[in-house]
């Protein structure tokens, strides 16, 4: 049987973490060769294998029961066409990161840990990324939490230990109400494994007799998954988990995990409930309005933020309710637009983070007043945060810009869509996605404030001031020193190579952004 | 020169779409100028600077992106590189890393991403009302928009396309968006702010590219969307013309007050932009009030152009001077011209072109401006628009401004007096420039006549200014030709008049001109705006003699800033109001911030307690506790009395000690217990068994 082959990115990850884990080695010096021999050989082979998935077409006409827990209690695998741009995109990201995480790590104790729950956490990501059903989804997104954890908790210091009891509290609350979400698509399903669906699985006329308490649990739910998004107000765990080495925070926290989160609410929407079931209900305005409070909210905590990567971290939380409030517009076009933000904004994230990794690494230096200069320092680093920050903003040329246009004229069909309708919730549906435009261009100005102050003073460093200069003679040249005392420059290959690739990704996808578009537009062909 | 059209398919997501034709070939060949000066000329003024690789990257970016705006034949590819130009050019104006350079560029990039922000707002709307936006077809579109029909010409119902309001107010509401961000480039009042801060602190060659052809990049929008979309609206002319009279006038304004070579050129630069503007508005009022509206599109077309080549040449002269004074103050930079040819007829040329001076090109392009207010003012009189025909689409509170000849009347003073103040101003550069003398420094200034400028500097600095007064003096081969090239792209209707330029009726609209402007400088700007020197206020350091005279006899006067530092619109609203809306947003995210664990905090300590833990008591007796006590209370005191000083050995509380006597003895009590009652025990059995045996022996034994 062929479409064993769905199951392999899955467990292979997971069952080599398990491996490194319980290794008990002698030499420590000839295993830590090996171990990253190891891990990047089975990061890349299973990169690999999801390309051959990919390749062999994603039509959703693919898939593997794995086991039944009881008759609609399936756990399956199948690959559709936004599973693919997801373990796709998740695929492409990994062994890059796991390049820069070689350099990154390496003056850190407790390396095994560390790449085996990596490794772990790769795996189970694919499980969301290929779920087929609700049950999958759910069994893989508590795992998710599991398996992070270790990671959060790395450096075991007092804050991260805080960090991740906050993580562990807030998810497994949210997971508690997804449950909830769970139990009652299972309950109302037409289908009979409860496998997704484009379009919903809800049996209609039992649906409808049913549809306030239905629209509550939608609400409970899409919160409940939320909280993995950092959907406001169980965004905490968020900027405190950025206390986790920065491969983490940028793969975990800017990509994997939060991503599966907004990944669930799509499945949620767009599969089970099915728009036709939300669309113009008051949980739509609800769910709306989350997000956009989120977008607002994580911008401006953002502009506040001095610490690096905790900024870097409530752009996130601002940035995946983009991606939310796509979904909660319940068109094709916003979910096409949702999964291109989605898309963007893990290269653009990603490669902000790990410019911030690598000034980490190179200098020590965590906050953001400490980077006078930094920019001649380091110039390819900075390079590649400037766009990575012009993207985020949404100038031309870059991704960022083409994923926030889309949302906007998704958001203007929506809402012009509901203005013929009449619009839900009394009215307020009508305005609601034309506040949402504003909330995206006004939280683009806060962005423009947070990356812009960052650059100016990497490349335009006040210190000059501060020598008068008539005085200038005699006072030693100032050398901008890291943490070793080495003058501080580019990290190596290691690094520089996963940067580049993201830079020229985000351009590549600004400038020329046809094709990915068509595959979006098809994707929300299906469920509209 | 039309037809020739480049679309590149899905760039940037809807494709670039580039157009050739006479108004784009024009601007195309000014910028080709405009950037081949400046660039030869920053070949000698960077010489000195650090970071030239990082200057001349963004020179060259920069130009590819206004060329890019100006080719530009969908309002998207405009965004575009509109966006581009905006953050290259920022790089200009952070150039020098100055702390007022930094301030500078800060606003400016703020103005041109909140510009930017606003636009895009803009477009959406409008690419929502109209379904493109494809500068010809959001002409017609727009047209049947306003006209209220029910359809567009391609036969779709303009009402679905329309959302939550009538699409009428849509369009308005997309032009004002646009005009926002198309404004704040541009430098229109109220988003002027930033052109007075950047231009004085940016390189000279970037800042005459900054005044001369980027703000023509926001007009260029202003353009489209006054023209194109707004060509025959009557309130959006009267909205734009206003707009254009209160730039105009207040830029000049500042301009007379201003104490700074470069800020008054850019203030200068503001009202100029308000000439531009008010062409623009009379083009859209001439053509609503049905008349060809020719004046006044080749008026505003041809001092876009005019105003491009001036300030060049203007703007590279005040590089002239920093480049070897590193000053820009008009006190510092007095006599520096004095002995300088070259310098000096290049700056003439450029104030008499900007001056609005008979036989300089600046006089043909306000005369033509200055006679469509006129001809607009006389269609008044004339009582040609009293009927009802004329009077479509206008609120009616706007009706008695738009039809009553006196307020075009006093629109028509308000232009010539701010081409007076344009005069003054003028008069008072060049002669603290070429007629006084620098009190202290004028011999070291005579000294650099010789070396003050390269000749490739020169020869190009040359060249540029004798184009000036070639279009002025020859407007009927050179100037018309243009204009002709450019009228179409502003949809100028009508017959072409034949303007006699020299004739005596407009030569008087410049002569009053001149008379105000000349008025000016003697009595305001000689009396109000100067003070005699303060003489001798110090003796030493000449160096920076900006109010210090030297040798006493101090018969000049030097310039004061009588400008009141508060009044600045930057400082007085926007600031406060940026930082009022950052305070009140970040106070209302700290609030939500600790909501949700506040929720949970507050439960925890009401509804959700926890049972409270047990008393922490101390292990052992009380006994122990008693008797410890009272010993390190002895202890205590003893040591108190016999002021013994203990060092880092704390004495240890004798409750411990006695907490382990206790326990110890416990034990032993225990144990003690243990084997007594084992003792006990088998005392017991063996009790048991000896009655047993006893019993036995009783009953059955014997």
């Amino acid at each position: 049987m062929s479409e064993i082959i769905l199951a392999l990115p899955v467990l292979l990850p997971i069952i080599g973490g398990l491996a490194m884990l319980f290794h008990r080695s002698g030499g420590e010096i000839r295993w830590s060769r090996n171990r990253a021999l190891l891990t990047a050989g089975l990061v890349l082979l299973n990169s690999l294998i999801v390309a051959a998935i990919l390749a062999g077409g994603a039509d959703g006409g693919r898939r593997l029961v794995v086991f039944k827990l009881y008759s609609s209690l399936t756990v399956m695998f199948k690959l559709d066409r936004m599973g693919a741009v997801f373990a796709g995109l998740v695929a492409f990201l990994w062994p890059l990161a796991t390049l820069y995480a070689f350099e990154y790590m390496e003056h850190e104790e407790r390396k095994n840990t560390f790449f085996a729950f990596y490794l772990m956490t790769y795996g189970v990501t694919m499980g969301i990324a290929l779920a087929g059903t609700l049950v999958t989804l759910y069994l893989f997104y508590e795992m998710l939490t599991f398996v992070t954890l270790p990671l959060v908790l790395f450096t075991l210091t007092p804050e991260a230990v805080r960090a991740s009891r906050a993580y562990l509290y807030y998810s497994i609350g949210g997971a508690a109400f997804a449950f909830i979400g769970l139990v009652f698509v299972l309950g109302f399903s037409s289908i009979e494994t409860s496998e997704f669906m484009a379009g919903g699985m809800l049996d209609p006329a039992r649906a409808e007799q049913n549809r306030n308490i239905l629209l509550l649990v939608y609400v409970m739910a899409f919160f409940g998954f939320g909280v993995k998004a950092a959907l406001f107000p169980c965004y905490r765990w968020l900027p405190k988990a950025a206390v986790a080495p920065t491969p983490v925070t940028a793969l975990l926290h800017a990509v994997a995990v939060v991503k599966s989160g907004a990944f669930a609410i799509l499945r949620l929407t767009y599969f089970s409930f099915g728009i036709g079931f939300l669309r113009g209900s008051w949980a739509q305005w609800v769910v709306m309005t989350a997000a956009m409070v989120t977008i607002l909210f994580g911008s401006t905590m953002a502009v506040k933020e001095v610490h690096w990567k905790r900024r870097l971290a409530y752009s996130t939380v601002s940035n995946l309710s983009y991606i939310l409030f796509g979904a909660t517009l319940m068109s094709p076009v916003g979910l096409a637009a949702a999964l291109s933000h989605m898309v963007a904004h893990a290269f653009m994230k990603i490669s902000a983070f790990f410019c911030a990794g690598a000034v980490m690494h190179k200098s020590g230096k965590t906050y953001i007043y400490q980077l006078d200069g930094m920019g001649r320092k380091m110039p390819v680093t900075f390079g590649c945060l400037t766009a990575a920050s012009l993207s985020l903003m949404g100038i031309p040329l870059f991704a960022g810009f083409i994923s926030k246009w889309n949302l906007a004229q998704a958001a203007f069909l929506c809402g012009d869509e509901m203005s013929r309708t009449g619009g839900g919730a009394g009215g307020l549906g009508r305005w609601l996605p034309y506040g949402g435009i504003a909330v995206i261009l006004l939280s683009a100005l806060l962005t423009g404030i947070y990356m812009m102050t960052v650059l100016v003073r990497a490349y335009f460093p006040k210190a000059a001031e501060a020598v008068p200069a008539g005085k200038k003679h005699g006072g030693k040249p100032q050398v901008n020193e890291g943490a070793d005392g080495m003058e501080v420059t580019d990290p190596t290959w290691k690094m520089l190579v996963p940067l580049v690739i993201f830079t020229v990704m985000i351009v590549v996808i600004g400038v020329h952004s046809a094709p990915l578009m068509e595959l979006l537009m098809k994707i929300g062909g299906e469920v509209g | 020169m039309s037809g020739m059209e480049i679309l590149v398919p899905g760039i940037c997501g809807m494709g670039l779409h580039l157009k050739m034709d006479g108004f784009r070939l024009v601007y195309t060949v000014i910028a080709v100028v405009m950037w081949g000066v400046a660039g030869a000329f920053s070949k000698e003024y960077m010489a000195h600077y650090k970071n030239k690789s990082r200057y001349y990257l963004f020179f060259w970016a920069t130009f590819a992106a206004t060329v890019g705006v100006f080719l530009s034949a969908d309002l998207y590819t405009t965004f575009i590189f509109f966006e581009i130009m905006s953050f290259t050019s920022y790089v200009w104006v952070a150039f020098d890393e100055k702390k007022e350079s930094l301030r500078a560029a800060e606003t400016y990039l703020a103005v041109a991403v909140i510009g930017g922000m606003v636009m895009l707002m803009g477009l959406f709307l409008l690419h929502n009302v109209l379904g493109t936006l494809n500068m010809d077809e959001i002409g017609p579109a727009a047209q049947a928009v306003l006209a209220g029909k029910e359809t567009f010409d391609n036969g779709q119902a303009i009402e679905a396309a329309g959302g939550f309001a009538s699409a009428r107010v849509q369009l308005y509401t997309a032009g004002a968006l646009m005009l926002f961000g198309f404004g704040a480039k541009a430098g229109c009042f109220p988003l002027h702010i930033w052109l007075p801060k950047a231009h004085p602190v940016a390189p000279a060659p970037a800042s005459a590219l900054l005044s001369g052809i980027l703000t023509k990049a926001g007009v260029f929008g202003v353009i489209i969307v006054s023209c194109t979309m707004f060509g025959s609206d009557g309130s959006w002319g009267l909205l734009i013309a206003a707009l254009g009279l209160v730039t105009m006038f207040l830029g000049a304004l500042l301009a007379v007050f201003s104490v700074n070579l470069k800020r008054t050129l850019a203030c200068s630069s503001v009202s100029q932009i308000g000439f531009i503007m008010t062409g623009i508005g009379m083009s859209c009022l001439l053509s609503w009030a049905g008349e060809g509206n020719l004046l006044a599109v080749r008026g505003a077309f041809l001092h876009m152009v005019n105003h491009s080549l001036i300030k060049l040449v203007l703007f590279l002269c005040a590089g002239a001077v920093f480049m070897n004074l590193h000053q820009l103050e008009l006190n510092d930079v007095r006599g520096f011209g004095r002995g300088k040819p070259a310098l000096c007829f290049c700056f003439l040329m450029g104030a008499l072109g900007i001056g609005g001076i008979p036989l300089w090109n600046g006089y043909v392009s306000k005369t033509l401006i200055h006679e469509s207010i006129v001809e607009y003012a006389n269609l008044l009189r004339e009582g040609t628009l009293t009927g009802t025909e004329g009077l479509g689409g206008v609120p009616a509170g706007l009706v008695p401004v738009l039809t009553n000849p006196e307020v075009w009347r006093n629109a028509e003073w308000v232009f010539l007096f701010t081409g007076g103040m344009t005069v003054a101003y003028m008069t008072k550069l060049f002669v603290a420039l070429f007629v006084d003398r620098h009190p202290v420094r004028q011999a070291e200034f005579d000294a650099m006549s010789s070396h003050y400028m390269k000749p490739l500097s020169r020869t190009v600095l040359t060249a540029a200014a004798a184009i000036l007064p070639v279009l002025g003096m020859l407007p009927r081969i050179t100037m018309d030709r243009i204009a002709d090239l450019g009228q179409s792209f502003f949809q100028g209707t009508g017959h072409a008049h034949v303007i006699e330029y020299f004739s005596f009726v407009n030569l008087k609209g410049g002569l009053i001109s001149v008379g105000i402007g000349a008025f000016l400088y003697i009595v305001v700007i000689r009396q109000f705006l100067m003070k005699p020197e303060p003489a001798l206020l110090a003796a030493g350091d000449s160096g920076n003699g900006a109010i210090q005279a030297a040798e006493g006899k101090s018969k000049g006067r030097c310039y004061v800033d009588r400008w009141p530092s508060w009044l600045d619109l930057e400082n007085l609203v926007y600031r406060p109001m940026l930082w009022l809306f950052t305070a009140a947003a970040l106070l209302a995210c700290r609030v939500l911030e600790h909501m949700t664990d506040g929720l949970v905090l507050l439960a925890r300590k009401t509804v959700c307690r926890q049972l409270p833990e047990p008393k922490a008591h101390i292990e052992g007796n009380w006994l122990a506790l008693v008797l410890g006590s009272i010993v390190d209370g002895t202890a205590a005191v003893w040591d108190k009395l016999l002021r013994r000083q203990r060092g880092e050995a704390v004495r240890v509380s004798a409750v411990h000690h006695f907490i382990e006597r206790e326990k110890r003895m416990k034990h032993m009590g225990e144990l003690v217990e243990q084997s007594f009652s084992f003792g006990l025990m088998l005392f017991c059995i063996g009790l048991c068994l000896t009655l047993g045996y006893l019993l036995w022996v009783f009953y059955w034994g014997v």
